[in-house]
């Protein structure tokens, strides 16, 4: 258990770092260095405008943990906000915070953020809020369930018998037991947003190629998959490299049952 | 039946409403103006006269609720509009496309079904065997590594490397690669659930009193465990259904096949704000089919449901 979250903030830490500082400007481009072979200079090598592999890869990193993050963020606050005042509020009030819930279903998460990426361009601010609020659906409906589960305790009868205010129900005894297990939930599902928004930058909408992504990285070096297959392998190493961390941290043993 | 056959119609047909909305409404924040797209994108003068009279044409100057319902009446009659990039309808558009999307997409899946049986019942024959790891690693392999970089993998070393495959090329070759790498990603999920409910039959009662009739393990399972398990399979279809339409969006993408995400791409350079609301309405159409013939299956299976 220790040596997953020691792994998990040194990964943090290095993207962290790869955000912060660079050995080259990414976007700074040198038609002179041309498809160059890994060096001390470059240790990736450049790609075919020139520019540092190494620089693009870090700055790309930074910009997909800050949409990981966002996204968890908006799926935690937003989900358990929803799922749990409706299971308080009970009635029509719930049923249709939970029909709202299942539109988001219907469609998948990754065509809402298509939609919105491609009205208001992508961004990691744009594909971070279109993500997490395509994704909330499912987290409303789980916090939704956790809560009545809750709710059915004796000591929430207690509580209620002792006149406690819903909202001061909701902070104090509901929120305090699911939190922990929406958050299990919120963390499974980092890896697959790394996946979701690289499949959005390699898809592109409206985005503009020379911005630095792991997946327009994909998109964008496709066409050397011929004569320089490395450019292409080492954004989706990371990408797999960063997934496969992500939902090992954060497992659920009974997934693999 | 039938009534299960109409509520589930039914419902659909709400939430196919409720989705046609939510996505006009996210359609009409678009920052730039539709009108001057079209002026844009057909070369025409650039006046009052023009632009005021494209706004009446689309009803622009309505309000919001008024355009919604008769772009839906226009929507349920067949009118999608017109495609500002190709100038063609956009219903004719999606219609020539859309049979290269769902085979991908639901030719992928179908595979992905018929492929986690075998695999998903070898597994639980011996749990802990060559192929209930197999399966396990398969399906974290799946969960980590995007099918359209698999792709640009594969398409380096079959069609680089061993020149089995012409990329780029739209061939059928290409498209058999495009639905395997589909059914990839669902076989590892679908495995790992039909397995799953497989090893929990073997502690139910009746499964030991097979095994004491005298049945081999094998036979004990596929006789009293496998419709169980199928069951379980197909109700994990549903959400597969999401995950096989973005990784068939982004493959179409990769190997420049002509379906509906590769239009969708195309015409977001241009504001095809028709396109984009046929795109969203297709999709939903089509995971909300997906979903009502899982669940009319599935009460096919168990009628005990229907009490």
């Amino acid at each position: 258990m220790k040596i997953r979250f020691l792994l998990c903030s040194m990964m943090g830490l290095l993207v962290l770092a790869g955000g912060l500082w660079q050995p080259h400007d990414p976007d700074a481009i040198d038609l002179t260095l041309r498809h160059a072979s890994p060096s001390l200079e470059h240790p990736l090598g450049t790609d075919h405008l020139g520019r540092d592999l190494a620089s693009r890869m870090m700055i790309a990193g930074w910009r997909t943990a800050s949409v990981v993050f966002a996204v968890g963020a908006i799926g935690f606050f937003g989900g358990s906000l929803a799922g749990t005042a409706a299971a308080i509020m009970g009635g029509w009030r719930e049923q249709i915070t939970l029909r709202a819930a299942e539109l988001f279903i219907v469609v998948p998460t990754l065509i809402w953020a298509l939609t919105a990426v491609a009205i208001f361009g992508l961004s990691p601010v744009t594909a971070g809020i279109a993500l997490g609020l395509a994704g909330v659906g499912p987290y409303a409906l789980l916090s939704n369930s956790l809560t009545h589960r809750v709710l059915g305790q004796p000591f929430v009868s207690a509580a209620r018998g002792l006149g406690v205010s819903p909202p001061r129900l909701m902070t104090r005894h509901v929120l305090p037991n699911t939190l922990p297990l929406i958050f299990v939930y919120v963390g499974s599902q980092a890896g697959q947003a790394v996946v979701s928004y690289a499949a959005l930058a390699f898809i592109g909408l409206g985005a503009d190629p020379s911005r630095p992504d792991w997946g327009s990285m994909l998109y964008e070096y496709r066409l050397f998959a011929f004569d320089q297959p490395m450019l292409m392998i080492w954004p989706g190493l990371a990408i797999v490299t960063l997934t496969a961390l992500l939902n090992w941290v954060f497992d659920r043993p009974e997934a693999h049952k | 039946m039938t009534g299960h056959i109409v509520r589930i119609g039914l419902r659909s047909a709400v939430s196919l409403l409720a989705v046609s909305a939510l996505a006009f409404l996210v359609v009409a924040f678009m920052p730039s103006d539709p009108v001057m797209i079209a002026i844009r994108a057909w070369n025409l003068p650039v006046d009052e006269t023009t632009i005021n009279a494209l706004r009446t044409e689309w009803g622009l100057d309505r309000p919001f609720p008024a355009r919604y319902l008769s772009w839906l009446a226009d929507f349920v009659t067949g009118d999608w509009g017109r495609s500002f990039r190709t100038g063609e309808p956009v219903l004719n558009e999606f219609s020539s496309r859309l049979p290269l999307s769902l085979g991908i997409g639901l030719g992928g899946l179908a595979l992905a079904a018929l492929a986690a049986v075998p695999l998903g019942f070898t597994a639980a024959l011996k749990p802990g065997g060559i192929a209930d790891r197999f399966s396990r690693l398969l399906a974290i392999t799946v969960q980590a590594v995007p099918a359209f970089w698999l792709g640009l993998v594969l398409i380096w070393v079959l069609g680089v490397k061993l020149q089995l495959i012409s990329p780029f090329s739209a061939g059928v070759d290409v498209i058999a690669l495009a639905i395997g790498l589909v059914a990839l990603h669902s076989t590892g999920m679908l495995a790992r659930v039909y397995r799953r409910d497989l090893i929990e039959q073997t502690a139910q009662p009746y499964y030991r009193t097979a095994l004491a009739k005298g049945l081999t393990r094998r036979q004990a399972l596929w006789r009293h465990g496998h419709r169980s398990a199928i069951y379980a399979l197909l109700s994990a279809m549903r959400s597969e259904a999401g995950w096989a339409i973005g990784t068939t969006a982004a493959l179409e993408v990769l190997f420049g096949l002509p379906g509906i995400s590769q239009f969708l791409v195309q015409s977001i350079s241009a504001r095809d704000y028709f396109v984009l609301l046929a795109y969203i309405m297709v999709v939903a159409s089509w995971m909300l089919a997906v979903n009502a013939s899982v669940e009319l299956t599935l009460r096919r299976l168990d009628p005990r449901a229907d009490r």
